[in-house]
């Protein structure tokens, strides 16, 4: 079974909570629910609206044609009718127009109750719930229990709505235990507290300001601090100051805002101060579509920073991703004083992705600092090219660079000790893709003889498309630098056909294939009209590829 | 302790008779009076520096110290205090780098306030680059990048810092080490953004050590709590070479304002907090 409903209208009119609302009544009766939003780069007004695909299996995508409408507007109308299903039906006042409009004289009903406008919402939540089929108690109490306060009259305008309209659907019985819906943003927040952080580092920019937000909410609870300082430069830069102190640090933004910092990430590379960038792309070059999707910066995060040194790349493909991805950044970031980038993007930072539970992770939090030694050099050289991190504060003197520097930390100019500390530095390379072998950088979904090659947010369209796919598989690759290029060549060289899926113009992971497996995939669909693929258009247009 | 123990062994590379040796000797004398004063743990300093002629200091100070990228130097400090509150943090920038490159930063150190202390080196002049103009050359100045002569009036950094919020404000010469010497203990003593400026004539650029002398004079029967007394003293000198100059020096303002850095409750020395996070308690804040 598969319900799909469509909630939109002007900005500023509750979209975001209502459909949050919706999900959570079915995600506490143990139904799988995947949440996709699409806003304005605007407050109030304009047009947004939010996707919800309702399953009792699995699902981690939306689709264009829904079996509801619940219109708070005729501009969503106007925009979707053409896409309702058979049998689907529009929810909203009476006022609007549309077809097989279900419409409800939502001021009458408030005036009955004496109930203000702002439950206007609520009366057509009830009337929601009946139409698709739920039974109207836990849709109160999800509806109360949002609230802090006691609103007067709110469960009377659920009951309402509910009783002034007919069930038209049925939903099949799902496994009944309530699911974790949570977006990769969330995620991503959730990753960073586990993984100890001390000191989050932003300034705001769409799409990865949630993380700011969310982080801030919680600092004082999990004590670590939140700081937005003037520009993406100081944010950089201070965060390499304080990761040098000893503070497990995080930073966020999207592309604009990496573009500031890369001088900064340079300086990661040669300080080898730790650190964990999460870079959510979304729809450019410059300003873009600032609220839209793209994958657009994945040469630009793999590439980042001058001069040569090691980056590490991870890219997430839907929430619970995100949250193991950040706790492994964290983790290899300190242990090898590297640069680590998780790579998301609108997609899958504010999209909502349902789970039945999160196990445990294996990787235990450690900053990896050292006891101070008699002696310490701050690059000493190691076989595996990692110095032991010291702090100040302990007794050792601990120097960070952004020059050339012999162990000590001291500049130099001289020949053989810049190629012995660019050995030292890219030594470290070894080790990490020998344990990044054990992340899993790849992932096959699937048996199919040919192969569906892809990275990040495009994970959820296609793996919900692979099952009226079944010639194919997808091969799912995570770790971008690092490249896994044996585990990628084996899967190209063993398949009958190859078709490149990416959410951008070029697709830039088949760049990066070809330079590191000499492999060239010219079977390409991609998308770059700010919108995420859907699981249909996959199937589409896969299909047409390979015809 | 002795002024020497602070030495490393790197060979200098400033030109000799650079007046930086002067800032360099007061800074090693100034760490050694508060360390043997018990003022401050010598293993608790951090120096920070950016990129110029100035920035070399980081290998002739035996001190823990974080070289950053040129302009930078100020938000580098303010991460490794927020890191560490228990450090103390002598950051250090030349006028090209912190009035072109890093001017946004100024701005914001002294608003934030945060406990740390800053001194710029100030030849007027980008010198490493071999002697271009800066925000701080005077008015007409011929430099290779600036044939014509610099067209527009230097910014007044004391000036500037005062109107910005800084709670420290002060200016020393590099060839007046025991002058110099007081101001930086003071100014590392103070609590909040201490801002230093240090004139400091280039003697292969812009040689203005012999106007310095002329024009200088320290500041006496000051009260350095007053803003207006002090605003008119920092525009005093227009950082141009007039005939009737005075410049004057020492501290100009000092007040108590809050820190950054206590606006946390719950602020700690990070590196000692023990995480052990738990992992079921953090998702079920998170679940739906
Ligand atoms: C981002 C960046 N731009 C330019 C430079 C080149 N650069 C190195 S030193 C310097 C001048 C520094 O002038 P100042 O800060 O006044 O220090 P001084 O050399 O006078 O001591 C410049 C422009 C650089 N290192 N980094
Ligand atoms: S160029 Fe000027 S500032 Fe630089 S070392 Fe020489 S004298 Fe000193
Ligand atoms: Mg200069």
């Amino acid at each position: 079974m598969e319900k799909h409903i469509l909630i939109g209208g002007e900005a500023g009119k509750g979209i975001a909570k209502t459909t949050l609302l919706i999900s959570e009544v079915f995600t506490n009766a143990g139904y799988y629910v995947f949440n996709y939003r699409e806003y304005q780069s605007l407050i109030k007004g304009g047009f947004n609206f939010n996707v919800l695909k309702i399953s009792d299996n699995p699902v981690y995508s939306h689709d264009n044609s829904y079996d509801v409408i619940f219109a708070l507007n005729q501009d969503l109308i106007d925009r979707h009718e053409n896409d309702l299903k058979e049998g689907g039906f529009i929810l909203g006042d009476k006022n609007l127009k549309g077809k097989n409009l279900i419409g409800i004289d939502v001021q009458a009903h408030l005036e009955k109750l004496g109930a203000s406008a702002k439950l206007g919402n609520d009366i057509l939540i009830g009337a929601l719930a009946k139409i698709i089929g739920l039974p109207v108690e836990p849709v109160v109490k999800v509806v109360k229990g949002a609230f802090k306060k006691k609103i007067d009259l709110l469960e009377e305008s659920i009951i309402e709505g509910y009783n002034c309209v007919e069930k038209k659907m049925e939903l099949d019985n799902p496994d009944g235990k309530p699911k974790y819906f949570i977006t990769g943003n969330e995620a991503i927040s959730m990753g960073a507290i586990t993984s100890g952080i001390d000191m989050y580092v932003a300034y705001p920019i769409t799409p990865a300001t949630p993380v700011l937000h969310e982080l801030a909410s919680k600092q004082v609870e999990h004590d670590f601090i939140v700081v937005q300082p003037e520009n993406e430069i100081a944010v950089a830069c201070s965060a390499l100051g304080a990761s040098y102190a000893g503070a497990n640090t995080m930073i966020g933004t999207s592309g604009a805002g990496f573009a500031l910092m890369t001088e900064a990430l340079s300086l990661q590379g040669m300080s080898e101060v730790p650190l964990v960038v999460y870079l959510s792309q979304r729809t450019g070059p410059a300003s873009g579509v600032p609220t839209y999707n793209s994958q657009g910066d994945l040469k630009f995060a793999v590439n980042v920073g001058h001069g040569e040194f090691v980056r590490v790349v991870v890219a997430p493909g839907d929430a619970k991703e995100c949250f193991y991805r950040t706790i492994e950044a964290f983790h290899l970031a300190s242990k090898y004083r590297v640069l680590v980038m998780i790579l998301g993007d609108k997609h899958v930072g504010e999209s909502n992705y349902s789970f039945d539970d999160f196990e445990e992770p294996k990787i235990k939090p450690s900053r990896y600092i050292t006891e101070p030694c008699e002696d310490y050099k701050s690059y000493l050289i190691t076989e595996n090219g990692v110095s032991p991190r010291s702090v100040p504060g302990q007794g050792a003197v601990v120097r960070a660079t952004s020059y050339e520097h012999n162990e000590y930390g001291y500049t130099t100019e001289k020949a053989d000790e810049v190629i012995k500390m660019n050995d030292k530095r890219l030594k470290k390379l070894d080790d990490l893709k020998e344990e990044i072998m054990d992340l899993v950088p790849v992932y096959l979904h699937g048996q199919g003889k040919k192969l569906i090659v892809g990275w990040g947010s495009t994970k959820g369209a296609i793996v919900d498309a692979l099952k009226d796919l079944p010639d194919f598989r997808f091969l799912q690759v995570s770790y971008i630098s690092p490249f896994p290029a044996e585990e990628v060549k084996r899967e190209i060289e063993n398949s009958d056909e190859v078709i490149l899926i990416e959410n951008n113009a070029t697709g830039l992971l088949g760049d990066i294939i070809a330079e590191q497996t000499g492999k060239i995939i010219n079977k390409k669909v991609l998308k770059y009209d700010g919108r995420p693929f859907t699981s249909e258009e996959i199937v589409e247009r896969v299909n047409k590829v390979v015809k | 302790m002795k002024a020497e123990d602070l030495n490393t062994g790197e060979k200098s590379t400033w030109c000799p008779g650079c007046t930086d040796f002067g800032i360099l000797t007061s800074v090693k004398q100034a760490i050694t009076n508060l360390v043997n004063d018990e003022k401050v743990k010598r293993e608790n300093i951090v120096g920070v520096s950016g990129v110029g002629c100035f920035d070399k200091i980081y290998d002739y100070l035996n001190i823990n110290f974080f070289h950053t990228l040129h302009g930078r130097s100020l938000p580098t400090m303010f991460g490794i205090k927020l890191g560490n509150p228990e450090l103390k943090i002598i950051g250090f920038g030349g006028d090209g780098s912190t009035y072109a490159e890093g001017m946004a930063h100024v701005v914001h150190s002294c608003r934030y306030n945060e406990d740390t202390t800053f001194l710029v080196f100030d030849n007027q002049m980008f010198s490493l680059t071999t002697g271009q103009a800066t925000p701080v050359s005077e008015k007409g100045l011929v430099t290779p990048s600036t044939p014509l002569g610099v067209h527009e009036k230097p910014v007044n950094p004391l000036a500037l810092t005062m109107t910005c919020g800084a709670s420290f404000i002060s200016r020393g010469f590099a060839l007046d080490i025991p002058n110099l010497t007081k101001l930086i203990e003071a100014a590392v003593m103070h609590k909040g953004f201490s801002f230093v400026e240090i004139l400091q004539p280039c003697i292969s650029y812009h040689n203005t050590t012999q106007f310095i002398r002329e024009h200088i004079y320290k500041l006496e029967n000051h009260n350095t709590g007053n803003y207006e007394d002090a605003m008119k003293k920092a525009l005093e000198w227009d950082y141009c070479q007039n005939e009737n100059s005075k410049i004057p020096t020492g501290i100009f303002y000092e007040t108590n304002k809050p820190i950054y850095e206590d606006q946390w409750p719950h602020m700690k020395k990070w590196h000692t907090v023990k995480r052990n996070p738990d992992f079921r308690k953090i998702l079920s804040e998170f679940k739906k």
